[in-house]
């Protein structure tokens, strides 16, 4: 190595040189990592999400012919904008689900969300066609929440539901793919969950 | 008459009597320093002359002291190009040559920049009366719009400067395409300016969301959606958008955050070099004089 | 590019550098003034159109019709014309990334040293046809009206049908003038030219699958069912 002496390995610049990054590797990585999981934090933790059983009406209140729509709360410690409107149908046998074991009592009702599941406009049920319709790109859902027509690539999302004491109760929310098996950990709008999507789209610790 | 201080000067002197500070030339005199006192007694002392009219010398005085202060800015200039050695870079960039043929087309890129100048500093005044939190933000902008002295018009000038600035920034990108200026050896120069671009867009998207009125909320969702549709990192990105996996607390802090510091300070480090390229390389001169130019050569040279 | 082309250009525009002017007063003139035009331009438009405020945000509605900003119309667009569902995220990311990517690469795909529009026919008309149809995109996209209101021009006698078929979803898989959608059922704006007033009759009550059947509206409020057919066998 030009500069170094008889049997020297690390010359004096070498040395300072090494030093020099390192420690500015060091000083910058002090500052940033702890910003960059700061603000990558919150993809991580599902604080926020409500988990907690709600109120929304006395089981008189729903029929099984049409839906009636309720507010739930959806994001916690947010006030107004975390609120979100539900569609609520008493259920049918012919609501069994795939994902309900054989022999076990369906949910009693069926929730449906407003999120539209092409990109999240809120969707609207119209009484006279029963179909839930989106205004933004015109999606059309049929009246158990699978696609009709139009672009939205899985079935409106639902809420876990039960009744106690005469009084209906909505859980968190789930997503279901169009043979409506249920997803534990909802997925955003766009996302397929069909076959193999369900791999390109998976469940994230956030939800 | 001087029009422009010292150190700006053109090199070639036709301002003439500039030296690198300043200063007016003045008469030599053989009577050491210390004894001068004043300039009169000491003309007065070499014209030989005692008794001057006493208006004649206070015209005399009025007429040196006017000129001493026409010379205070050069003066101040010339102190910081002493420290500074900006002159050359000033000089450069103020006199360089843009070439035959330049027109009004070529003025969309400083206009651009304007806009963004405009959009900076309404959002500044704006920022002051802003609250971003999701139950505060709708009511500080009904306070901006209904109370707030010319709350009204800053923030409209905000929202149609955004309009504005997007039109722009495409008809300067338009001009540059259709002028073939992306060529060698611009092309590092056109690649920050779709960079330019796509943060543009990007500020109107964070931007839009902070009045959180229905039209806001609504559209960033599906804006975000969008983002969440891309395989296997769309959600996580969307995430990361949101503070979560639903609108929450943090959103509009997160927005704000964005639309304020980050996007606006990438936006200002890549005008900057934008500039550079610009004045380093010169602008391109339009493409179709340059057809002249080659028939002209052509007929030179048979 | 080659190394020659480069050394003809820079020298070609040496000389016209040359015969130009300083930028300092001539250009910043220029400038100067049009930053004047900009500045007017914006105050103008925010004295003239002002800011609105709509009203706060509600994710609980289920009777707004979101859009976006008008610069991203073209975008809207896109993604209410792109139907099937495989699709939807070519439309989403796939094309407005893949056109990025083009964008950012675009001196290292056109290689041509010529600049006169004229004599470069392949980007003049790739640019002119970008700018068409992202034009294009953008009006329809400030079009498209929501799927639950009709804007067609309706005689007073009709509207109470207007009204019952705007609100009965029609418009989720039929268009009726600029309102609605293309598919998957054919337009209504002139279904009174194609079918008499019994024949509609018939398909409200008995449609082909993936129509739903209006049966339930015409038992439950007569007089509204006949509105809606007769609202629909005017429409010329």
């Amino acid at each position: 190595m030009p500069g170094a002496f008889e049997g020297e390995t690390v010359t004096r610049r070498g040395l300072m040189t090494g030093g020099a990054l390192a420690a500015g590797g060091i000083a910058s990585a002090a500052f940033g990592l702890p910003a960059l999981g700061f603000a990558l934090g919150p993809i991580f933790n599902n604080d926020e999400i409500n988990d907690k059983w709600q109120d929304v009406g006395a089981e008189s209140d729903f029929n099984e012919r049409t839906y009636v729509a309720k507010v739930a709360t959806l994001v916690t410690n947010v006030g107004e904008p975390g609120k979100t409107t539900v569609y609520i149908r008493k259920a049918a046998p012919e609501d069994r689900s795939p994902s309900d074991k054989p022999g076990k009592p369906i949910m009693p009702y069926v929730a449906i969300s407003t999120r539209c599941a092409h990109l999240g406009c809120p969707v609207r049920y119209v009484q006279a066609s029963e179909k839930f319709i989106c205004p933004c790109h015109g999606g059309v859902y049929g009246k158990d929440g699978s696609v009709d027509g139009g672009p939205p690539v899985r079935p409106l999302d639902r809420f876990y539901t039960k009744a106690e004491n005469g009084r209906v109760f909505v859980g968190k929310r789930f997503s279901v793919n169009s043979k409506l098996e249920r997803f534990p950990h909802p997925r955003d709008p766009s996302n397929h969950l069909d076959g193999l999507w369900q791999y390109i789209y998976p469940g994230r610790p956030s939800t | 008459m001087r029009l422009l201080p010292g150190p700006l000067r053109r090199k070639n002197g036709d301002n003439g009597k500039a030296d690198g500070n300043g200063n007016d030339d003045q008469p030599k005199s053989d009577i050491p320093g210390a004894l001068l006192v004043s300039r009169e007694r000491d003309e007065a002392v070499i014209n030989g002359r005692n008794g001057q009219d006493a208006k004649e010398q206070k015209a005399l005085q009025r007429e040196r002291l006017k000129e001493a202060a026409t010379e205070v800015p050069a003066t101040v200039v010339g102190w910081v190009d002493e420290r500074t050695g900006m002159g050359p870079f000033a000089r450069g960039f103020m006199f360089r040559k843009v070439p035959k043929g330049t027109n009004w087309f070529y003025t969309l890129g400083s206009a651009s920049m304007f806009a963004f100048l405009s959009q900076a500093v309404t959002g500044v005044f704006l920022a002051m009366y802003y609250r971003p939190s999701a139950d505060e933000a709708y009511t500080s902008i009904q306070h901006i719009n209904n109370e707030v002295f010319a709350g009204e018009l800053v923030r409209g000038m905000h929202r149609w400067g955004a309009t504005v600035m997007v039109v722009l920034v495409f008809l300067h990108m338009g001009r540059t395409f259709f002028f073939g200026a992306y060529k060698y050896p611009r092309e590092l120069n056109w690649i920050i300016g779709v960079v330019l671009v796509l943060l543009t867009l990007m500020m109107a998207l964070t931007g839009y969301l902070l009045p959180f009125d229905q039209r806001s909320f609504w559209a960033t969702v599906v804006a975000v959606n969008i983002n969440a549709s891309g395989p296997v990192i769309g959600p996580y990105l969307a995430d990361f958008l949101r503070g979560g996996a639903e609108f929450g607390a943090t959103t509009i802090s997160r927005f704000y955050a964005l639309h304020m510091l980050l996007v606006p300070g990438l936006i200002a480090a890549l005008i900057g070099a934008h500039l550079y390229l610009v004045a380093k390389l010169g602008t391109t001169a339009p493409p179709w004089l340059k057809a002249e130019k080659k028939r002209e050569l052509a007929k030179e040279e048979i | 590019m080659n190394g020659r082309e480069k050394e003809q250009y820079l020298r070609e525009y040496h000389v016209m550098k040359g015969q130009g002017k300083p930028f300092f007063p001539y250009a910043v003139a220029k400038d100067s003034f049009m930053a004047v035009f900009v500045l007017l331009v914006i105050i103008l438009m925010a004295v003239l159109f002002g800011a609105e405020l709509g009203p706060k945000a509600d994710p609980t509605t289920t009777t707004y019709t979101p859009r976006p900003e008008w610069y991203f119309f073209f975008l809207f667009e896109l993604l209410r014309v792109v139907k099937p569902p495989e699709f939807v995220f070519a439309a989403t990311i796939g094309i407005p990334t893949l056109c990025l990517i083009l964008l950012l690469l675009l001196p290292f795909i056109d290689r041509n040293p010529e600049r006169h529009p004229l004599r470069r026919p392949i980007a003049t008309l790739t640019g002119i046809a970008v700018i068409v149809a992202m034009a294009y995109l953008t009006v329809e996209g400030a079009l498209a009206g929501a799927p639950t209101e009709i804007e067609l021009k309706t005689a007073p006698g009709l509207e109470a049908g207007r009204s019952v078929a705007a609100s009965s979803g029609c418009l989720g898989c039929h268009r009726i003038g600029d309102n609605g959608n293309a598919g998957p059922g054919p337009e209504l704006t002139e279904i009174g030219d194609r079918l008499r007033a019994p024949a509609i009759r018939r398909t409200l009550l008995n449609p082909t699958a993936p129509m739903p059947s209006y049966r339930g509206l015409s038992q439950k409020n007569p007089e509204q069912f006949s509105e809606l057919v007769q609202y629909l066998s005017s429409l010329r």
